[in-house]
């Protein structure tokens, strides 16, 4: 891992148009602005991280777990 | 009472008798709109980088609870729901990143879908308030986006009953 130090103001630049920029610094927490295309998706990495176990956990469920549910959602509008 | 949101995307109604009888005057445009609609996905969904086309089908006559099949792999599905039909404040802010990806004009363009993780049984499910689904209806353009909103969960019970 490439390690910089960086001053509150400064940056540091990733490829021709990625900029992350060090906005403050307070105790433990840095304040981080990041210029990228539009096509770059940023996030932080620990929301991501849940993001993914969430849709994997639902992926593809059982024919039963299904039938359960479309049973329960029918039974609720009637 | 069909859901209004997914109605917009199959454009008619589920097929009961009385749509069956309209059937037999239906005009060739009609035709088109009754496809199973497939959403691409501008970014894949977290966890699956290699899914970008998934097939939107109905699972219950009132297209409430759908389930949302992977073109490329029918193995991978997932089931989604419109929140509105369950969480009536549920109000997603669109930023304009997400607008510009979705090649969203207005606020009538765009619907929201979220995933159901239906755990054991019914009465366990719950669903993905903080990263709905966001589709343009009219281009089928979909994806999963993380909300600007700490206070939504990531599983919000599901009252079915």
């Amino acid at each position: 891992m490439l390690v910089l130090s960086r001053r509150v103001g400064e940056s540091i630049v990733i490829g021709d148009n990625i900029t992350v920029t060090v906005l403050d610094v307070r105790g433990d927490v840095v304040r981080v602005g990041v210029d990228a295309p539009r096509q770059v998706a940023v996030h932080r990495e620990e929301l991501w991280r849940e993001l993914e176990e969430a849709n994997r956990a639902s992926a593809s469920p059982s024919d039963n777990v299904i039938a359960d549910l479309t049973r329960a959602v029918s039974a609720r509008r009637d | 009472m069909m859901d209004a949101t997914v109605t917009m995307l199959f454009g008619r109604p589920a097929a009961g008798a009385a749509t069956r009888e309209s059937r037999r005057v239906m005009r060739a445009d009609d035709a088109v709109r009754d496809e199973i609609p497939v959403l691409e996905m501008v970014e894949p969904l977290p966890g699956f980088p290699e899914h970008r086309r998934f097939a939107l089908a109905r699972l219950d006559d009132a297209g409430v609870l759908c389930a949302l099949r992977s073109i490329d792999d029918p193995d991978l599905r997932f089931l989604v729901v419109p929140p509105a039909a369950f969480f009536t404040d549920y109000a997603p802010v669109i930023d304009d990143q997400t607008a510009a990806a979705l090649e969203i004009s207005s606020a009538d363009d765009v619907l929201a879908l979220v995933l159901v993780n239906p755990g054991e049984s019914a009465r366990t499910a719950t669903v993905n308030l903080l990263a709905p689904v966001l589709v343009n209806h009219r281009t089928r353009r979909a994806t999963q986006v993380v909300l600007d909103d700490p206070t939504l969960p990531l599983r919000a019970p599901l009252v079915t009953s």
